[in-house]
C-alpha cells in the first residue's frame, strides 16, 4: 500500500496465452526496465504485474494503467517507450493505442467504456486481468478467502449448501446440473472419505474460459472447492487439468502452495480444525477425459474411458466414494455466492439459468475473446453488439454453440435468449460456452462433417452406437460433400442420429449427433442442393462448386485475376473478366477478393 | 422388491441387473458383449430396454442397469426394436462378411445397408470380451489401442506379446470368431506368437502350451504331474465318479 491515500499506480500487462503469443512478455520486461531505470530520479509509483487473460485476445497485447483507467490495445514493443514517456511520466493518453470500436469508429480511453466490456458483468472472471495470479495478497486484497472464513466460522454445512441451492447455480461444464442439488445429494451419503474434484480438462476446441481462470485467478477455484469440501466433510480434492495447459498447471500449483502457507488449505485451516488439501492431476490428453466417469478413471490411474453411470458419482464416484465434480467456472462462482448470498445471485440472469456465463466468441466475428454476460442475453446482442458483428461485411449464417457436439443455430433464431434450456430446445446446448460464428461462406454440410470428424477421433470408441454411428455418419457426409450423396441419405443420417443419441454409453455419444441433427433441421435445403442438384451453395465443397463472373457486376478491376493462383481468370482492365473452368482449382480466392460481388457460385 | 417387465411382475433384489432378472423369468433380451464371467463391458448396447420411472422413460443397457426401485421395464417397444435394428445395421456395416454377424442380422430381419463401405476382412466387432478375458487371466497381453473409429484390439505395438501364454482364452470368448488360432504339427500360433504344444498324457493330443502349464502351476501353487486334456480329464473324472458311486453303493450293500 502506498503512503498517500491515492491507490498505487500500476501498469498491468496482460500475459494470458493469447497476449504472450504476441510478445507481451517483451513489453513487460521493457516497461519494467524503463521504470527501474527512471525510478532513480523520477518519482513515479508504478509497478508491473503479469495478469491473466483479459478476454479481448484479438486486440492483444493489452496494457492497462490504473488508477488512470487507461487501456491500450495491440501494443507493440516499439510503443513501450512512448507509453512510458507520455502516459507514465506525463499522464497523457495515446489515442492511437486506445480501443477502436469497429461499429462506431470511436476510441475509448477505458477498457470499461467500450461495448465489449461495458455490456459484460464479471463474476467468474471478476479478478482476471485485475490481479497478479502469483500473488495471493492481490486476491486477498480484493476480498479473497473472506467467503471461506465466513463459511468456516459463521455458517453450518447445511446453510452453505442451502445458499448454493438458493443461488440456482447450474454447472458450467456442460450439462447444467444444479450445483446445490449435487452437493446436497452428496452430503446425504454418510460414507467417508468424500472427494471434491475440479474439472479443468477443457477439451472443446475454441473454448478457453477455464484456462483463463486457472491461469488468471486460481485462488477463486481453490476457495470454492474448500467451501464445498467443508460443507461435505471432505478432506481431499483433486484438480484435473488438461495436459497441454502448462501455465494453468503452474499457476494452480503455485496458488495451492501459497494457500497452504497462508493456512487456507492443509491441516487445521485458519484454526477451524477442518483439513482439506488439493492435488493436481494432469489430464489424459483426450477430449473424452473431461467426461465425469472417464475423468475419475483417469485420476484412479486407469484408462480415461467412460463407464456406465447408472449410480451417480455423488454416491459412488472416485474410488467408489461419494464425490462432487464441478467445472472450473462453477467453482469460481462459489465464493461470490457465499459472500453475497444465493438470493443475490439468483436475481441475475434468467429464471432457470441464473447468474452469468462466460462465452468464448470466435469465428467470423469482429471482436473475438471471452465475454461474461448475464444468462438470458439475446444471441443477437452477444454477436452483434458485444461481438461487433460479422467480419468483412458478410452476412451472418449460423452460430455453433456448445462445443464439438453442440448444434448450429440459424439466423431466424438470433433473438433466442441464451440459457441452458432454450439452447437445448433449439437442438444445441450450452456446453462449456463456446460460440463459433459462421458467415454466408460457410457450408453447413461441411460444418457437420468437420465436427463429426473431430468426434470420430475423440470418441473413446468403446461402445458400438457412438463409434460405428459416427463412422457411418461421417462416411455419408463425406460422400455428400464429394458430390456422391444419394436420395435417402438424409433419412439414413436421421435414423442413425436417433439411435446414437439414446443408445450410446456416455454423453459424448449421446450428443454427437447434434451437429448433424441441427444442420439438417435448419439447413435441409443445403443438404438437398448437395444431394439432388450437386451444388454447394456456399461454394465450399470443391467438387460441387463452379465459380463464374457476372458481367452485370464486374467492373474489370482485375483483383480476381491477380489473386488467382491457377491463372484461370482472364480479361482486359475495365472489361468483363471470365473464368476458365478447366483451369479453375476452386480455391475461392476470386470470390473472396472481389469487392463488387461479381463472382458468383453456380 | 417387485418390478414389472413387459407387464409381468418379477421379483428382484436391490442392485440386481435388469438382464439377470429378465432371463430368470424367461424373458429374452438380445446380448452380444455380455458374459457372466466377464461382466460390465456394456459396449454393444444390443440389450437396451426402456425403463419407465415416475412417468419418465429412458433407454438403458439392461446388462449393467442395477435395480434400485420398483421400475417398469419394456424390452421390445417399437422404439427399442427400431434402435436395435439400427445397431445391427451398424454392426453389419462393420463386419459385413462375418457369419455370426450375418446370422444376428437375419434373426432380427435386418437387411445389410448397401450404402456403406464395409471391410470384407473385418470380423472383430470391438465388444472387448477378449481383452477382459486376458486381463482376468492376468496375462494382460492384449488391449484396445487408439481412440474413436480407429480403436482396435492388439498386442503392444502389434508385435508378439511377451506376456501372452497362448491359452487362447481370448479366442474362446470371442463371439464372432475374430481371433485366429492356428494349430498344426504340435504348434499353436495366436496373435502372431508361436507356441509349442504339449500333448495329453492319455490320448496324445497336443493341446496346451508350456507357458500355460507354468501359469497354472504358479496359480494353483502346486506341481502338475499329469497333463490331461479337457476330454480326458472329464473322462477320468467321470470314471472316478462312477467308481466312487460304485464303491459307495457297494459298501452300503445296496447292489443286488
Ligand atoms: C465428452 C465430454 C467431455 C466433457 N468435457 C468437460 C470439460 O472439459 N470440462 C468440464 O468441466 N466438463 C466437461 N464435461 C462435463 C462433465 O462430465 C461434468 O458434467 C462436469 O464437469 C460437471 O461439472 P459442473 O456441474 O460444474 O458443470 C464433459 C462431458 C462430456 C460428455
Ligand atoms: S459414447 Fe462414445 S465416448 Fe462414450 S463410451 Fe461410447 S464410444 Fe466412448
Ligand atoms: S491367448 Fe494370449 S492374448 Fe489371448 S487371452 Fe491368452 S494370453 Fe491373452
Ligand atoms: S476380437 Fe472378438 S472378443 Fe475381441 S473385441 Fe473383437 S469381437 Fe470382441
Ligand atoms: S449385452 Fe449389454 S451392452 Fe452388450
Amino acid at each position: 500500500m502506498s503512503e498517500s491515500n491515492r491507490p498505487k499506480r500500476t501498469i498491468l500487462v496482460c500475459c494470458g496465452t493469447g497476449c504472450l503469443a504476441n510478445h507481451s512478455l517483451k513489453i513487460y520486461h521493457k516497461l519494467k526496465e524503463l521504470i527501474t531505470k527512471a525510478g532513480v530520479d523520477v518519482a513515479v509509483e508504478t509497478y508491473i504485474k503479469t495478469t491473466g487473460c483479459n478476454g479481448l485476445c484479438e486486440k492483444g497485447p493489452i496494457v492497462k494503467i490504473t488508477p488512470d483507467d487507461i487501456a491500450y490495445f495491440k501494443v507493440k514493443e516499439s510503443d513501450v517507450e512512448e507509453i512510458f514517456e507520455k502516459t507514465i511520466l506525463q499522464g497523457e493518453v495515446i489515442n492511437r493505442l486506445l480501443y477502436l470500436d469497429s461499429v462506431t469508429g470511436k476510441r475509448f480511453k477505458s477498457h470499461k467504456e467500450n461495448d465489449f466490456y461495458k455490456r459484460q458483468m464479471k463474476i467468474a472472471l471478476r479478478n482476471i486481468g485485475e490481479i497478479d495470479p502469483a500473488d495471493i495478497f492481490d486476491y486477498i486484497e480484493r476480498g479473497g478467502y473472506e467467503s471461506l472464513k465466513k463459511a468456516l466460522f459463521t455458517m453450518t454445512p447445511e446453510s452453505i449448501i442451502e445458499e448454493v441451492v438458493k443461488s440456482g447455480l447450474r454447472g458450467r461444464g456442460g450439462a447444467g446440473f444444479p450445483t446445490g442439488r449435487k452437493w446436497k445429494q452428496c452430503a446425504g451419503y454418510n460414507n467417508y472419505p468424500k472427494y471434491v474434484l475440479c474439472n479443468g480438462d477443457e477439451g472443446d476446441p475454441g473454448a478457453f474460459m477455464d484456462r483463463s481462470i486457472m491461469e488468471g485467478d486460481p485462488h477463486s477455484i481453490i476457495e470454492g472447492m474448500a467451501i464445498c469440501a467443508y460443507a461435505l466433510g471432505s478432506n481431499t480434492g483433486f484438480a484435473y487439468i488438461r495436459d497441454e495447459y502448462a501455465l494453468a498447471v503452474k499457476n494452480m500449483s503455485n496458488a495451492i502452495n501459497k494457500a497452504k502457507e497462508a493456512k487456507f488449505l492443509g491441516e487445521n485451516i485458519l484454526g477451524s480444525g477442518f483439513n482439506f488439501d488439493i492435488q493436481i492431476v494432469r489430464g489424459g490428453g483426450a477430449f473424452v477425459c473431461g467426461e465425469s466417469t472417464a475423468l475419475m478413471s483417469s485420476i484412479e490411474g486407469k484408462v480415461g474411458e467412460p463407464r456406465a453411470k447408472y449410480i451417480r458419482s455423488v454416491e459412488k464416484g472416485l474410488w467408489g466414494q461419494p464425490t462432487v465434480l464441478n467445472n472450473v467456472e462453477t467453482w469460481a462462482n462459489i465464493p461470490v455466492i457465499i459472500e453475497k448470498g444465493g438470493e443475490w445471485y439468483s436475481g441475475i440472469g434468467a429464471p432457470k439459468s441464473t447468474g452469468t456465463k462466460v462465452f468464448s466468441l470466435v469465428g467470423k466475428i469482429r471482436n473475438t475473446g471471452l465475454v461474461e454476460v448475464p444468462m438470458g442475453i439475446a444471441l443477437r446482442e452477444l454477436i452483434f453488439d458485444i461481438g461487433g458483428g460479422i467480419t468483412a461485411g458478410r452476412k451472418f449464417k449460423a452460430v455453433q454453440t456448445g462445443g464439438p457436439s453442440g448444434g448450429c443455430i440459424p439466423e431466424s433464431l438470433l433473438d433466442l435468449n441464451v440459457d441452458f434450456d432454450s439452447l437445448t430446445k433449439a437442438g444445441s446446448m450450452m456446453g462449456s460456452g463456446g460460440m463459433i460464428v459462421m458467415d454466408e461462406r460457410t457450408c453447413m454440410v461441411d460444418v457437420a462433417r468437420y465436427y463429426l470428424n473431430f468426434l470420430a477421433e475423440e470418441s473413446c470408441g468403446k461402445c458400438l452406437p457412438c463409434r460405428e454411428g459416427i463412422k457411418r455418419m461421417l462416411e455419408i457426409l463425406n460422400s455428400i460433400c464429394a458430390g456422391k450423396g444419394l436420395a435417402g441419405d438424409i433419412e439414413l443420417l436421421q435414423e442413425i442420429c436417433a439411435t446414437v443419441s439414446e443408445a450410446s454409453l456416455c454423453a459424448l455419444g449421446k450428443s454427437a449427433p447434434n451437429p448433424v441433427v441441427t444442420t439438417i433441421h435448419y439447413f435441409e435445403d443445403e443438404y438437398l442442393a448437395h444431394i439432388r442438384d450437386k451444388r454447394c451453395p456456399a461454394g465450399v465443397c470443391k467438387e460441387l462448386t463452379t465459380y463464374y463472373i457476372d458481367p452485370e457486376n464486374c467492373k474489370g478491376c482485375g483483383l480476381c485475376l491477380k489473386n488467382c493462383p491457377a491463372g484461370a481468370v482472364s480479361g482486359q482492365p475495365k472489361s468483363w473478366h471470365s473464368i476458365d473452368q478447366k483451369l479453375c482449382i476452386k480455391c475461392g480466392n476470386c470470390i473472396d477478393n472481389c469487392k463488387f460481388h461479381a463472382v458468383k457460385i453456380r | 422388491m417387485i418390478i414389472t417387465i413387459n407387464g409381468r411382475q418379477c421379483e428382484a433384489e436391490h442392485g440386481e441387473f435388469i438382464l439377470d432378472v429378465a432371463l430368470r423369468n424367461g424373458i429374452q433380451i438380445p446380448t452380444l458383449c455380455h458374459s457372466e464371467a466377464l461382466p460390465g463391458l456394456a459396449s454393444c448396447r444390443l440389450c437396451i430396454v426402456e425403463v419407465i420411472e415416475n412417468n419418465w422413460s429412458k433407454v438403458v443397457a439392461s446388462c449393467v442397469y442395477p435395480i434400485t426401485s420398483e421400475i417398469e421395464v419394456v424390452t421390445h417397444s417399437e422404439k427399442i426394436k427400431r434402435m436395435r435394428k439400427t445397431l445391427l445395421k451398424l454392426l453389419g456395416a462393420r463386419a459385413p462378411q462375418n457369419a455370426y454377424v450375418r446370422k444376428l442380422l437375419a434373426e432380427h430381419e435386418v437387411t445389410p445397408a448397401a450404402r456403406f463401405q464395409g471391410d470384407p476382412d473385418e470380423n472383430c466387432i470391438m465388444c472387448g470380451l477378449c481383452v477382459s478375458a486376458c486381463d482376468k487371466i492376468g496375462a494382460g497381453a492384449i488391449s484396445t489401442v487408439y481412440r474413436g473409429i480407429a480403436k482396435k484390439v492388439s498386442t503392444p505395438y502389434d508385435e508378439p506379446s511377451k506376456t501372452c501364454i497362448g491359452c487362447s482364452a481370448c479366442a474362446g470368448v470371442c463371439p464372432t470368431g475374430a481371433i485366429k488360432v492356428q494349430e498344426s504339427h504340435g504348434k499353436r500360433i495366436i496373435w502372431k506368437k508361436e507356441f509349442e504344444l504339449l500333448s495329453c498324457a492319455v490320448c496324445g493330443k497336443p493341446f496346451i502350451t508350456p507357458e500355460q502349464i507354468a501359469y497354472l502351476k504358479a496359480k494353483l501353487n502346486q506341481e502338475i504331474d499329469e497333463i490331461l486334456c479337457e476330454t480326458c480329464k472329464r473322462k477320468a473324472a467321470g470314471e472316478r465318479f462312477a467308481q466312487t458311486c460304485a464303491d459307495l453303493t457297494a459298501s452300503k450293500g445296496l447292489l443286488r
